[in-house]
C-alpha cells in the first residue's frame, strides 16, 4: 500500500484545479478496478492450483472409510465432475464463478453459494461490530491521552496487555464474567443486537489497541507542528484541535493499518465463532479446510482477495479525501 | 471455571424421584457437533444421531441386553438357512409429511442405498450380501441375503427410514425439514453454525416397545444449540441458559456430579475401544516383536488416571466392554505394562544401541514409529493422552512414537500408500460389523484395518461367526479372534472406551441413553418441570 503517503512531499505552491484532480481520482478508481480483476483472477488461479497441489487425491478424501470400488469411484468422479483433464475443471470452474456458480460442496453437499451467503451476514456483522469498537476505542484511547504523561502511560499497559490477550481466553473470560455470573448478555447464538456485543469485544478489542498506539503516536507529530500551535493561538479548546485537525494529520497511518488489519480479521473470527457458537465463515472455512471440502475452500480464498481488493481501494480513496495534498499529488503523477 | 455453579439455586432431589411426567414446554440442548448432512443415510458421525434421530426410526429396537424389540416392524423372522429376513410393518404408521409407511418405502430406502450414486459407498459393507430387498404385500418386507450374513440383522434393524417424498428433492443429500421421517418430532429449522429447531409430532403413536412411554413426546419444542467450546457449555448449563448439555470435559465433571442442581450421566460408547493399531505391514512394526514391545512399554491405566483424573475407563479388546453379546472379558490384565518384557523383546529383535537422544537404534536407523491421526478427528483430549503415550514408549523402552496430526487429504494418502506407522481410531457400529471392518483384509472389506493384518485365521473366524445367528457361537469366534490380534499378534493397543456425558439442570427428566447402541437418546422421553 502507500506508505509515501504517510510522509507526504513539502506542498508546492501550484494551481490547485479541482477538475484535474477529480480527472485524476477517476483515472485512479478505473485502474483500481482493473488490478483488483486482475487480482481475483490471480487469486482464483492460485488457489485452484493450491488445492490440486494439495496432498491426497479427491476421490479417496470422499471416500473415506468406505469401501473402494471401481463402480463407486466412478460414481464420485461423475457426480464431482472430477473425469475430465485438469485444465478442462480449470476453465469450466472459471466460467462457473465467472456466472456467480461456486459449485457444490462435497461434505455439505449443498450449493457453495448458498453455504457461504448464509454465513457471510454474520460474519460481516461480526466484523463490522469488531471494527467499530476497534475504531470506537483507537479515537478515543488516542486523542485522550497522546501527550498527557500519566494517562498514556497508563493507557500503554492496557493496550498491551490487550494486544497480548489471546482472544480465545478473552472471550471465554467475557463469557463467564457477563454471561454466565452476570447474565448480561446471552451465551451464544446469532439473536439480536445483545449476542453481538460480548463477540464483537472479543474480536475488537485486541485491535483497537493495536490502532490506538498508531494513531496517538501520529497524533502526538501532529500536535507538535507549527500548524498546532497555530490553531492554539486562535484559542481554539485542547479537544477541539485533537479532534478536528490533529486527527486528520494523524490519521493516515492507521488507516493503512486498518485497512490492513480488518483482512485479518476473518483470521480471528474463526476463533470467536467457535467459542461463541456462533455461525460464520470462519468456521465453514476451518471445517472445510480440514476436511478438504475444496469448493468450499476455493470460494472463500475468492473471497477475501475480494475483501481485500475493496478494502486496499477503499483506503486509497480514503487517503484522497482525509489528505487534499494527494489529490494534488495524484493529478502530478499523471502529468509525469 | 469452579466459581460458576454458586450462581444456581437448589432444588429437592427426594422430589426428583416422585416427578410425574410433564406434558409441554420446550427444552435447549447444547451439543458440542454440528451434522455435516441432514440426511441420516450419509451422516457418520455417531454424536449427531441424538439429534437425527428426533426424526428418523427404523425397524427395530434393541434391549439393554442386546436383544431386539418392534418399533416400525412389529418383529422378524430369519429364515433357517439365514438368506431371508421378513419384517411385518406397524399398522398405522406414518411420516409426518402424510405419507404411510409401506413395504414399499421401506424397500426403496434400502435399494436407492445400493445406488452408489446416491450413497457413495456407505453402508456398502453390510449390503454387498443383500440380494434383493422386495415388498411382499404392504405391510411385510423382506430381505433375501447372497450368503447367511448374521450382522446383517443388526445393520436392517438400525437403518434410518426417510419419506418416499425425500427422492424428489432438491436438497436430498444435505437433508433438512424437507426430508420427513416417521419420528416423534419434525425438524422445522436449520441455522447452520446456530441451531437445530424440532417440533412436536402430535400424531405420533409408535414408540418401540423399549421406551419409556408411548403416545406423543412430552416436549412440544427442541432446540439444538452448537457449541464447541466445552467450556461455553458447562457456562451456559451452569447459568442456565440451556436446559441439557453433551459433552462434558473431565474438568467439568466434578461440578455436576453429585451436585443437587443438575444431574450427570454418562454412558460408555459400543463398538471398538480408542485402538492405536500398529502398521504390520510397514517399518519396524512388521515385527511381532516390536509391536509386542510397544503394547508392553505403555501403562495404559497410568496414562489414563493422569490424563482423564480417572474418568475414562480402560478399553482391553477389540469390542467395548459394554458389548454384553460379544465382549469376551478374559482378555483383561493378559498383556501390557511389562517394561522388562518390552526391552527384552526389542533387545532380541535386534535394536539393541542407542542414540544420543536416549532412542534405540539398529544399523544407525532409529526405532521410529509415526502415528498419523486426521486433525479433524482430534478431540477428548486425546492430543495429550497420546503425548503421555509417546512419553511412556521413550521412558520405558526406548521407542520414538512419532505423533503427526495431518489434514483429511495427507491422511488419506498416506493410508493409500501404506505409509503409516500406526493409526488412532475408535467407532460406535454395533453387531460385529466394526469387528469385521477392522479385521477383515484391507481390500475390499477390511475398510478399518489399519494394522493391515491379513492373516488367514481372522477372515476363517469372521466368517464362522458371521454365518450363524447363534449369538454365542458368534461371540466365541470373535473372542478367539479377539486373544489373536492383541495378544499373540498385537496388532494393536487399546486404550480406553469413549463416552458420552449428559449433564442436564434438575429441571430436566428422562434424558439417557440408547440401549445398546448407549449413544445419548434423543428427547422423546424428556420432560421439564420447572415447578
Amino acid at each position: 500500500m502507500t506508505t509515501e503517503a504517510i510522509a507526504p512531499e513539502v506542498v508546492t505552491a501550484a494551481v490547485d484545479s479541482r477538475r484535474d484532480a477529480r480527472g485524476g481520482t477517476a483515472t485512479r478508481i478505473v485502474l483500481r478496478l482493473i488490478t483488483g480483476l486482475g487480482v481475483l483472477w490471480g487469486a482464483t488461479t492460485l488457489s485452484f492450483l493450491g488445492v490440486r497441489l494439495a496432498p491426497g487425491d479427491t476421490v479417496d478424501v470422499l471416500l473415506g472409510e468406505q469401501q473402494r470400488t471401481p463402480e463407486v469411484e466412478a460414481a464420485i468422479r461423475a457426480e464431482w465432475g472430477l473425469d475430465s483433464p485438469a485444465v478442462v475443471q480449470y476453465a469450466r470452474y472459471l466460467w462457473n464463478v465467472a456466472h456467480g456458480d461456486f459449485g457444490r460442496s462435497y461434505v455439505l453437499q449443498r450449493p457453495v453459494s448458498e453455504v457461504i451467503g448464509s454465513q457471510a451476514g454474520p460474519t460481516s456483522a461480526l466484523t463490522g461490530a469488531a471494527l467499530l469498537v476497534a475504531l470506537v476505542f483507537a479515537v478515543v484511547v488516542a486523542t485522550s491521552t497522546a501527550q498527557r504523561r500519566r494517562s498514556r502511560a497508563i493507557a500503554n499497559a492496557v493496550e498491551l496487555a490487550l494486544v497480548s490477550t489471546p482472544s480465545f481466553w478473552l472471550g471465554i473470560v467475557l463469557l463467564s464474567v457477563f454471561s454466565f455470573q452476570l447474565k448480561i448478555f446471552p451465551v451464544a447464538a446469532n439473536k439480536g443486537l445483545s449476542a453481538l456485543v460480548l463477540p464483537a469485544l472479543a474480536l475488537g478489542l485486541s485491535l483497537g489497541a493495536v490502532i490506538s498506539q498508531v494513531l496517538r503516536d501520529g497524533l502526538e507529530r501532529a500536535l507538535d507542528e507549527p500548524f498546532a500551535v497555530t490553531v492554539r493561538s486562535w484559542s481554539v479548546s485542547e479537544n477541539a484541535l485533537r479532534l478536528r485537525h490533529g486527527l486528520r494529520h494523524a490519521a493516515l497511518p492507521a488507516v493503512t493499518l486498518t485497512g490492513w488489519l480488518v483482512g485479518g480479521l476473518l483470521g480471528g473470527a474463526v476463533i470467536i465463532e467457535e467459542v461463541f457458537g456462533r455461525p460464520g465463515l470462519g468456521r465453514v472455512t476451518v471445517e472445510a479446510v480440514l476436511a478438504q471440502d475444496l469448493p468450499v475452500v476455493l470460494a472463500v480464498a475468492i473471497l477475501s482477495a475480494f475483501v481485500y481488493v475493496v478494502i486496499s481501494t477503499l483506503v486509497d480513496l480514503l487517503y484522497l479525501w482525509l489528505d487534499p495534498r494527494l489529490r494534488r499529488d495524484a493529478r502530478n503523477g499523471e502529468r509525469r | 471455571m469452579a466459581v460458576l455453579a454458586a450462581a444456581c439455586g437448589g432444588t429437592d432431589t427426594a422430589a426428583r424421584e416422585s416427578a410425574q411426567p410433564v406434558s409441554g414446554g420446550s427444552l435447549t440442548w447444547g451439543v458440542e457437533t454440528e451434522p455435516t448432512t441432514l440426511n441420516p443415510h450419509l451422516n457418520g458421525q455417531s454424536n449427531t444421531h441424538l439429534m437425527l434421530r428426533n426424526v428418523f426410526e427404523s425397524l427395530l429396537a434393541r434391549t439393554t441386553e442386546g436383544g431386539f424389540v418392534g418399533w416400525l416392524a412389529t418383529g422378524h423372522e430369519i429364515s433357517p438357512d439365514g438368506l431371508t429376513y421378513t419384517f411385518p410393518l406397524r399398522e398405522g404408521v406414518k411420516f409426518t409429511d402424510g405419507n404411510p409407511l409401506t413395504a414399499t418405502a421401506v424397500a426403496r430406502n434400502f435399494t436407492t442405498m445400493q445406488d452408489v450414486s446416491y450413497s457413495g459407498g456407505w453402508s456398502a459393507g453390510p449390503l454387498s450380501h443383500l440380494a434383493a430387498v422386495t415388498a411382499r404385500d404392504e405391510r411385510t418386507v423382506v430381505f433375501t441375503l447372497k450368503d447367511p450374513y448374521a450382522p446383517f440383522l443388526d445393520f436392517a434393524a438400525g437403518f434410518p427410514l426417510i419419506s418416499p417424498a425425500a427422492w424428489d428433492k432438491p436438497q436430498l443429500k444435505a437433508g433438512g425439514p424437507e426430508i420427513a421421517g416417521t419420528g416423534p418430532f419434525v425438524l422445522d429449522r436449520y441455522v447452520k453454525g446456530q441451531e437445530l429447531h424440532f417440533r412436536k409430532n402430535p400424531d405420533y403413536n409408535w414408540a418401540p416397545q423399549s421406551a419409556k412411554h408411548q403416545g406423543p413426546a412430552y416436549l412440544d419444542e427442541v432446540t439444538y444449540r452448537f457449541l464447541p467450546e466445552s467450556s461455553v457449555r458447562t457456562g451456559a448449563l451452569t447459568s442456565g441458559q440451556v436446559d441439557l448439555i453433551e459433552g462434558v470435559s473431565g474438568n467439568d465433571a466434578a461440578l455436576f456430579r453429585d451436585n443437587p442442581d443438575f444431574t450427570y450421566s454418562t454412558g460408555l460408547n459400543n463398538g471398538s475401544p480408542y485402538t492405536l493399531y500398529w502398521n504390520a505391514t510397514f517399518g519396524p512394526a512388521t515385527d511381532e516383536r516390536v509391536r509386542k514391545a510397544l503394547n508392553n512399554s505403555v501403562d495404559v491405566n497410568a496414562v489414563l488416571q493422569s490424563i482423564y483424573r480417572g474418568e475414562r475407563t480402560r478399553g482391553w479388546g477389540i469390542a467395548s466392554s459394554v458389548d454384553t453379546l460379544f465382549y469376551d472379558k478374559s482378555i483383561e490384565g493378559t498383556y501390557g505394562a511389562d517394561k522388562a518384557a518390552a526391552n527384552r523383546l526389542l533387545d532380541e529383535a535386534g535394536w539393541t544401541a542407542k542414540d544420543s537422544d536416549g532412542f534405540r537404534t539398529k544399523d544407525g536407523q532409529r526405532l521410529t514409529i509415526e502415528l498419523v491421526q486426521a486433525q479433524s478427528t482430534v478431540r477428548d483430549q486425546r492430543e495429550v493422552l497420546l503425548q503421555a503415550v509417546q512419553a511412556q514408549a521413550k521412558q520405558n523402552a526406548g521407542i520414538d512414537l512419532k505423533l503427526s496430526y495431518v489434514d483429511l487429504g495427507t491422511y488419506s494418502e498416506l493410508r493409500k500408500k501404506n505409509a503409516f506407522g500406526s493409526i488412532a481410531n475408535s467407532d460406535t457400529i454395533t453387531g460385529g460389523i466394526d469387528i469385521e471392518n477392522h479385521w477383515y483384509p484391507p481390500t475390499p472389506l477390511g475398510t478399518l484395518n489399519y494394522s493391515r493384518a491379513t492373516d488367514p485365521e481372522l477372515s476363517t473366524w469372521l466368517r464362522a461367526a458371521a454365518s450363524t445367528t447363534d449369538t454365542a457361537e458368534r461371540a466365541k469366534q470373535y473372542a478367539q479372534l479377539q486373544r489373536f490380534a492383541i495378544v499373540d499378534k498385537a496388532y494393536g493397543l487399546p486404550l480406553y472406551i469413549p463416552e458420552n456425558q449428559i449433564a442436564t439442570g434438575a429441571h430436566v427428566y428422562g434424558a439417557g441413553y440408547r440401549p445398546y447402541k448407549q449413544l445419548p437418546e434423543n428427547a422423546y422421553d424428556i420432560w421439564v418441570d420447572r415447578g
